[in-house]
């Protein structure tokens, strides 16, 4: 069992980590010869599968087992996450999979330049800007000092009969399928409703804390509802004007008859495009706090398609910008709706 | 919600829900603020525990239109005195429609613009990013468009903000109105009053609070022909003095220096910088005045202190203080936001402040300048 890889995008690995690491601590990694997965399952709130093309985090990727060459991890987000950080400003950073006293680890061996060197009006051959080429062929050659930092997450490898058990989760068709706005637009407002909702309930005494549900609903006319209720007051924001993607035939089973039966053609015949119409609605009631930590993958800065099934879950396609204008990754967050 | 054929109580529609904010912030210590509307505008007022009271008023000329309809006199007979109906004035004044509303989240709703600028993550030249043009709301300056609309007795206060492609709509509960009678303030029989500006008020404030005292004394008197204000603070860990004096005679010696750096800021306010207090009566020039307030109510208006212009510190024969400030939302116009603190009652202690303030300057905060001093001056 081999795994190696240089990291191309540490910023975009750190990110992806950080806001995985929100919705739960345990990751299943699954790493394969075309694609590395990310999946957290915690015991309540939003699932998250991702599936990753390997050049969105890693480049000169090895990985070989005797089951088929994938491997499967299960690994603890903090510590992977802190350990990233500290490559932040790494010239290189390398991870593997290793072995010490006979426990799995992952070890990142991080290459930085000191930062002395970073501001010298003649970089010498270390300090590559571009962060390609890594300059082994440097080390302790000429000024330029260079740091070599290694961090070792503890890992257990998972048996294929393990995650032989775990599905992604089926869900019927969608009644509606939008384009969200940014998402730290949405969470700077969803914030803000689940602070109103606490404030709410901090005056009401008797209730419990735990009410910060927040409605969720989006029409297929481009509009997109979030709202919350408190004894105090109702809030909704409404937003217009945002798209509806057309469904490809071929991704649909039944082709254009399939199209012709989707929900959300149904859907198309109600409601307005200014959001004002009762109708056409699908709607889903999610946890606020839940929901903020969701959004906290906004910091990737991906297009984010949300699909509803009307009071049944909320799947959010998160495509993450890759530099060859195709999205070969997604990351996929299932949010079950709770009922009244 | 069909507005026009209802004729509702109110519209009022603000370009600046931002103003609005920063009025109404000043008053953010409670948990319910009553609402009064009337045809001149939106009163917003607060109290605690009937020992002060704070007050927000919202005139229609902060919005851009302003729509009321008084209510028939005929509705809700269960809550109205039905004699009051042959004096039409009293009629009419009992038909303000007033109820409460949780003041935290109007406050909160009122915040929701400019969060959502989706301009905060991208810089503005990303070509991406839709609504980054020329005529993006942002840039014409239309971000926080905000729509108060009050149906008919019992219904909710709407508050509509408009933002590009972002409609968010808040219908704030109302609550029956509480009980609670105004303080009673008379301003026919003013003991004291002075006119400052409200930055020096704030900064006496938050220099004497920093002992964290209990009591605030405010002393006033005439020495001579000059006036002398005074506020001192006293608890635990001891007391503390700021004063305020008028010295017409030397100019160079008292704050603020306006006159030597800033000859622009003379011309722009001239009585200012050569007179700490703008107008300085007192009710009996003779006998110097002292009354003492609780300092953490005091300190509730500390912020409408640190935003005001000018505050009107005045003081009725019942020792009530009343603390109005006025407050430039933008250049040109002023609203006004007001408190009234009932005294402490008198204690034998206060007698013993007394003489430790008269005879000694180890406590003063500025100065130093003892009545004595002072008399020594002129």
């Amino acid at each position: 069992m081999r795994f190696k890889a240089s990291i191309q995008n540490i910023t975009t690995f750190t990110k992806l980590t950080a806001s995985l690491n929100s919705l739960g601590p345990l990751a299943w990694v699954k790493l394969s010869d075309d694609q590395v997965c990310f999946t957290i399952i915690p015991e309540q709130g939003t699932q998250v599968w991702a599936a990753l093309s390997i050049d969105t985090i890693f480049e000169t990727y090895t990985v070989q087992s005797a089951a088929n060459n994938v491997i499967n991890l299960e690994v603890p987000l903090g510590p992977l996450n802190r350990a990233l950080k500290s490559a932040l400003n790494a010239t290189s950073a390398q991870i593997r999979l290793t072995k010490k006293d006979n426990m799995p680890l992952l070890a990142l061996t991080i290459v930085t330049t000191s930062s002395s060197n970073t501001y010298s009006a003649f970089p010498t051959g270390g300090a590559n800007d571009d962060g390609f080429d890594a300059p082994f062929d440097d080390l302790g050659g000429g000024g330029n000092r260079e740091t070599i930092i290694t961090q070792e997450v503890p890992v257990r490898v998972l048996g294929p009969d393990v995650v032989s058990g775990l599905h992604e989760p089926q869900c019927r068709e969608p009644d509606v399928h939008i384009i969200l706005p940014p998402l730290m637009q949405l969470k700077s407002i969803s914030d803000r409703f689940t602070k109103l909702a606490l404030a709410g309930a901090r005056t009401g005494a008797g209730s419990s804390a735990a009410r910060t549900r927040l409605d969720m609903a989006a029409n297929m006319h481009g509009c997109l509802k979030m709202s919350i209720k408190t004894d105090a007051m109702s809030i909704s924001s409404v937003w217009t004007d945002l798209s509806n993607p057309e469904l490809d035939p071929s991704q649909v089973a039944g082709g254009t008859i399939g199209i012709a039966e989707h929900p959300s053609t149904r859907m198309k015949l109600l409601g307005s495009a200014d959001g004002r119409s009762d109708q056409g609605w699908a709607s889903v009631r999610i946890d606020g706090r839940d929901w903020g930590k969701v959004m906290s993958v906004g910091r990737l800065g991906g297009r984010v398609i949300a699909c509803f099934c009307h009071e049944h879950a909320l799947i959010l396609y998160v495509y993450l910008p890759t530099d060859n204008g195709e999205d070969e990754s997604v990351l996929t967050y299932y949010v079950s709706s709770y009922s009244a | 919600m069909d507005e026009e054929d209802e004729h509702p109580i109110l519209t009022a529609v603000s370009s600046s829900a931002r103003q609005l904010y920063l009025l109404l912030r000043c008053i953010n210590f409670s948990e319910k603020a009553h609402v009064q509307i009337s045809g001149e505008g939106l009163k917003f007022s607060v109290d605690e525990a009937s020992a002060m009271e704070g007050s927000a008023f919202l005139s229609k000329s902060l919005f851009t239109t302003y729509t009321f309809r008084a209510p028939p006199p005929e509705r809700n007979s269960q809550h109205q005195n039905s004699d009051s109906e042959d004096d039409p004035e009293e009629a009419e004044a009992h038909n303000l429609p007033t109820f409460q509303i949780s003041l935290p989240a109007l406050l909160e709703t009122l915040q929701i613009f400019g969060l959502t600028d989706p301009n905060t993550q991208k810089p503005p030249w990303a070509r991406d990013n839709p609504t980054s043009t020329a005529f993006s709301n942002n840039v014409l300056g239309m971000n926080n468009m905000c729509r108060i609309a009050y149906e008919a007795p019992g219904s909710p206060l709407t508050i509509v903000l408009t933002e590009a492609t972002i409609r968010t709509t808040c219908d704030l509960t109302t609550y029956e109105p509480a009980f609670s009678d105004e303080i009673p303030f008379d301003r026919q029989s003013l003991a004291f009053k002075t006119i400052m500006r409200g930055s020096w008020l704030f900064d006496a404030i938050s220099e004497l609070s920093s002992t964290s005292p209990e009591k605030l004394t405010l002393w006033a008197c005439m020495k001579g022909r000059k006036p002398y204000f005074a506020l001192s603070s006293s608890g635990t860990l001891g007391s503390a003095r700021v004063e305020f004096n008028n010295d017409p005679f030397d100019q160079s010696s008292r704050p603020p220096p306006a006159n030597s750096n800033n000859p622009s800021g003379t011309a722009a306010d001239p009585p200012l910088p050569t007179n700490l207090l703008e107008t300085f009566q007192l009710g009996d020039p003779t006998a110097p005045l002292r009354s003492s307030y609780k300092f953490s109510l005091i300190q509730r208006a500390a912020r409408a202190m640190s935003v005001a212009t000018k505050v009107s510190v005045r003081m009725d024969d019942q020792g009530v203080l009343s603390l109005q400030f006025m407050i430039e939302v933008e250049p040109g116009k002023v609203s006004f936001v007001d408190f009234r603190f009932v005294p402490l009652v008198d204690d034998d202690e206060d007698e013993g402040d007394e003489t430790m303030l008269g005879n000694g300057d180890a406590d003063s905060e500025e100065g130093g300048a003892t009545e004595d001093e002072d008399e020594d001056m002129l």
